[in-house]
């Protein structure tokens, strides 16, 4: 990744055993500022969706307070209209929200590189059929596809259906991108060597090419696990999947039919709200970090 | 007085991990009006960081670090960045290395004059008509004004750019202009006409230049002046014809000593070993005391100055930084005592030696081998003819040179060997089989037999992977090595092609390593299947001068052990006369002149290959260019006090 290409004189590695060592990785995205920002913020999210039990005051599921108090000492952020407490919900639905993202976001960006990578790196009848795929997914409008597919889906409803949705709606975009960079790395001289090495396609794609876009990769992946925070959300918002699990989106769903609005009860749409704005904003922070790691200009020095 | 004098001019690289590296350190010297000023070094040399900081460019991770630079009296470092930006292009112009590509694609080239002339104040009238002098400036570098003003860069060829940012830099009739490699990347016949146009403008204009490149044969024979960088340093500066007829640095004598005159009847190329020292500490001695064959025992310890040469060197003003010629050298050696030319290790010419390839059978047969490459241009096909009707046969144990420029087709005779594409029409036998037919595991198997050694080592090798994978790879597929053996086997390779301890070896990525050494990995790698025939694209032309000769040699002693044979692809005769038992010459997908290499260089009948020959920059030739008619006041450089 250190490729200077000003006349400067080679790097000195540091002397300390591998793995006491901090990777070089984190270490760069520690430097800038606003990746740090997103880690900080990421972990925060992550401490919150583990430690739920512990911190959320009362069960999420229970529905046996008044509906609709304002905020208090008790209910911090109120009750909804249907009695539960807004904020040990709003704890326990960053368990839904991380985990449809990550699931979600790891098929989405598994299929984009298969697909992505063998389209650019075979070229020709396959790159054709397998781009011609891609592009019919892309113009096939999201929502609608993903309303109809939820509607179909076996197994009725659950959070693993919406994950499998997002899943396989939300790939597109990213396999041509990765179709593209594969496109300008394919025809490298230490390619040509890999292949006068003997090796085959695959090893080629993914132990050649790959660690060379890791940065794409990891940029892609973080962008789909944001997609599909949003996605699940909207899902639920529009009453897709399961109303009774608990996620920010069902909140959002539960505070609309209540005419939260209405009745004053601002908090449980700010709540789940700005949770999940802040949530994708974390991530977006933290895509700059790695957008240095792949380019050293953007570095803090 | 001189028109850029820098003084105790130092740059550091600083990053938060590493301790800063002193890339310019304490650098004098100054440049007279008119002056046509050479400096050369190898890459990592500091010659970039120099150029930058003189044109007050440098950019994060380089600092300046002290010292200064006054273009007519004026402290760049002094003046605020409005008043620098004042100065740059009306006065001190730029040519960048590949600067070529730095025209904007999407506008004319008229425009891009024009918007230089609006961005820096040309006054319609005073400084004279705008048009007139576009016309007139692309006319000094022999262009046709009328097409290049209405075509878009990417409707002209590389040299054309090259001329067209040359005179874009000469719009304004700057006073000094600064050109960093303004050849590098080339091709060859091309960068001959480029630099040979450059001195006759700059002796018909008299401007002053300072001519960075690492390329010693043209710098000598195109400037008035050199200028050794070394680590960071100025080691010696002299008049181009003495440094070329008498150099006194060992290091220039080195440097020199990588070019010879390919005609001549022996002909022999040195090189010196060893890479230069890391400028994070810099040595307590002279630099390149570890690479120097003249070291005397106080160079160890004691950082020579850059002083006065001995009035022998010649009637010009020199400077040399080196203890040979200094009060510690003499006493060492005893006063009075002219110190032996340095020497360093050498190859000759392999050429002349009796070949071992007599009456074998040919292993590879092309008879009448075409290629044709089919592009789309809007509703018309496009034909382009690479190779057309091409014949040839290689012996085991031979070395076969295949000689011409940029686009050529030597290229593509290279891919069709190598089965990365397949010829159109004609018969290919390489070891009994068609490579063209060949499918899977058959097309497998001959990737054993058939390897090939990289253009640019700095590409060749993934940067992600560490030199015992890369060799691993091919080992494990071809010979089915696994474990133990495996790595027993990479350490071999490893010690084969000098890599040595092979264990400090296997573990480093390609970043760590300098290219000689990774071009040596990319060799190790070629020979790891045990190969039939191998195939070295240009594998030297992105190497430093000094190293080049360092890798024929091992090509050479891989190819003779091993009973390979190779097809070695370039456009350097004298590495072809080095290295080759035969010399094919191909000039637009034909080969037009073919035999022994002694034969063919030293009786060129064709004119393409003489032509190649001339394209070759002897440095003997620097005293037969008589000084510019405009640099006649005697130039004399400040020398860095200790």
């Amino acid at each position: 990744m250190s490729a200077v290409t000003l006349d400067g004189p080679p790097a000195v590695t540091a002397r300390r055993p591998r793995l006491l060592r901090t990777p070089r990785w984190f270490v760069i995205l520690w430097r800038n500022k606003k990746a740090r920002f997103g880690m900080v913020l990421l972990a925060l999210f992550l401490l919150m969706a583990a430690f739920a039990p512990w911190l959320a005051p009362y069960d999420p599921r229970d529905g046996g307070f008044a509906p609709g108090l304002p905020p208090s000492a008790e209910h911090w952020f109120g009750t909804t209209g249907r009695g539960f407490d807004v904020a040990s919900q709003a704890i326990w639905g960053a368990r839904t929200s991380l985990l449809v993202g990550l699931v979600a976001g790891t098929i989405s960006t598994l299929i984009a590189l298969a697909i992505g990578m063998t389209a650019g790196y075979l070229g020709g009848f396959a790159d054709e059929v397998l781009s011609f795929f891609t592009n019919l997914v892309l113009v096939v409008p999201t929502l609608p596809l993903m309303v109809t597919l939820a509607a179909y889906m076996p197994g009725g409803g659950g959070v693993w259906m919406v994950i499998v949705v997002i899943g396989i709606t939300g790939w597109a975009g990213g396999a041509r991108n990765k179709r593209a960079q594969i496109l300008t790395l394919r025809n490298r001289e230490y390619i040509q060597g890999a292949r006068q090495a003997g090796d085959g396609i695959f090893r080629i794609i993914f132990r050649e090419i790959a660690p060379n876009m890791t940065s794409l990769i990891v940029v892609g992946f973080i962008g789909a696990v944001g997609g599909a925070i949003g996605a699940e959300a909207g899902l639920a918002f529009i009453g897709i999947g399961d109303p009774e699990t608990i996620s920010w989106g069902t909140m959002l769903y539960w505070a609309s039919q209540d005419g939260a609005l209405l009745t004053g009860g601002f908090a449980r749409l700010v709540v789940p709200g700005l949770l999940l704005a802040l949530l994708t904003t974390a991530l977006t922070f933290i895509n700059f970090g790695v957008d240095a790691l792949s380019n050293p200009h953007l570095r803090e020095q | 007085m001189a028109l850029v004098e820098v003084e105790h001019l130092s740059v550091d690289y600083r990053s938060r991990d590493l301790p800063p590296s002193h890339a310019v350190r304490d650098v004098s010297f100054s440049i007279a009006e008119g002056e046509f000023v050479g400096l050369l070094g190898e890459s990592g040399c500091g010659k970039s960081t120099l150029g930058n900081a003189l044109l007050h460019l440098l950019d994060r991770p380089a600092h300046h670090a002290g010292g200064s630079v006054r273009f007519d009296g004026q402290d760049l470092y002094a003046l605020s960045e409005r008043d620098v930006n004042r100065l740059r292009w009306r006065e001190i112009a730029t040519v960048f290395q590949s600067s070529m590509n730095a025209l904007n694609p999407v506008l004319r080239v008229a425009k891009q004059f024009h918007d230089a002339m609006d961005a820096h104040g040309w006054r319609e009238g005073v400084d004279g008509d705008r048009h007139a002098r576009i016309r007139e400036v692309l006319a000094d570098v022999e262009l046709d004004a009328d097409r290049v003003m209405r075509s878009y860069p990417h409707e002209l060829s590389g040299g054309m750019r090259q001329r067209v940012v040359l005179a874009l830099a000469l719009l304004l009739r700057p006073r000094f202009v600064l050109l960093d490699e303004p050849t590098t990347g080339l091709d060859v016949l091309v960068q001959r006409s480029i630099v040979e146009l450059l001195r006759r403008i700059q002796r018909e204009q008299g401007f002053t230049v300072l001519f960075i490149s690492h390329d010693l044969g043209t710098v000598l024979e195109i400037a008035d002046r050199v200028m050794v960088m070394y680590a960071g340093e100025v080691v010696e500066s002299r008049p181009s014809a003495e440094l070329a007829t008498n150099p006194l640095h060992p290091y220039s004598h080195g440097l020199l000593g990588s070019f010879d005159d390919p005609r001549a009847e022996h002909v022999s190329v040195a090189y010196i070993a060893g890479r230069p020292p890391a400028l994070t500490e810099p040595p307590p001695g002279c630099p390149f005391a570890p690479r120097c064959p003249s070291r005397l025992a106080a160079c160890d310890d004691v950082v020579p100055t850059l002083d006065d040469a001995p009035e022998a060197a010649g009637p010009g003003p020199s400077l040399v930084r080196c203890h040979l010629f200094t009060d510690v050298g003499a006493a060492e050696l005893g006063a009075g005592t002219v110190p032996e030319t340095p020497r360093f290790a050498e190859v000759t010419a392999w050429s002349g030696a009796a070949s071992s390839a007599e009456g074998r059978e040919p292993l590879v047969v092309v008879e009448d081998l075409v290629k044709t490459y089919e592009r789309r241009r809007g509703l018309r096909k496009e034909r382009v003819e690479a190779v057309r009707g091409v014949s040839f046969t290689l012996v085991p144990g031979q070395v076969r040179a295949l000689v011409g420029q940029s686009g050529s087709g030597k290229s593509t005779i290279a891919k069709i060997l190598t089965r990365t594409e397949r010829a159109t029409s004609g018969t290919l036998r390489v070891d009994g089989v068609d490579p063209g037919s060949l499918r899977r595991a058959a097309l497998r198997e001959y990737r054993s037999r058939v390897q090939m050694v990289f253009q640019d080592p700095f590409a060749a090798l993934n940067p992600t992977k560490t030199v015992g994978d890369s060799l691993g790879r091919p080992l494990r597929n071809y010979l089915g090595l696994t474990g133990d053996a495996l790595w027993q086997r990479v350490l071999e390779l490893l010690e084969s092609v000098g890599l040595s301890p092979a264990a400090t070896y296997v573990d480093k990525l390609p970043h760590q390593l300098s290219g000689g050494q990774r071009q040596r990995v990319v060799v190790a790698r070629a020979m790891a299947p045990r190969p039939r025939l191998l195939v070295a694209d240009e594998p030297i032309s992105m190497l430093d001068v000094s190293i080049r000769a360092e890798i024929l040699e091992l090509l050479a002693d891989t190819v003779r052990e091993q009973d390979v044979t190779m097809l070695y692809i370039t456009h350097d005769l004298l590495s072809a006369r080095l290295l080759a038992d035969d010399i094919m010459v191909m000039r637009s997908g034909e080969i037009v002149e073919q035999g022994p290499t002694a034969q063919v260089v030293r009786e060129a009948r064709h004119p393409y290959t003489r032509s190649l020959l001339d394209a070759i920059p002897r440095p003997a030739r620097a005293g037969a260019v008589p000084a510019g008619p405009t640099a006649t006041e005697s130039t004399t450089p400040t020398g860095a006090p200790a």
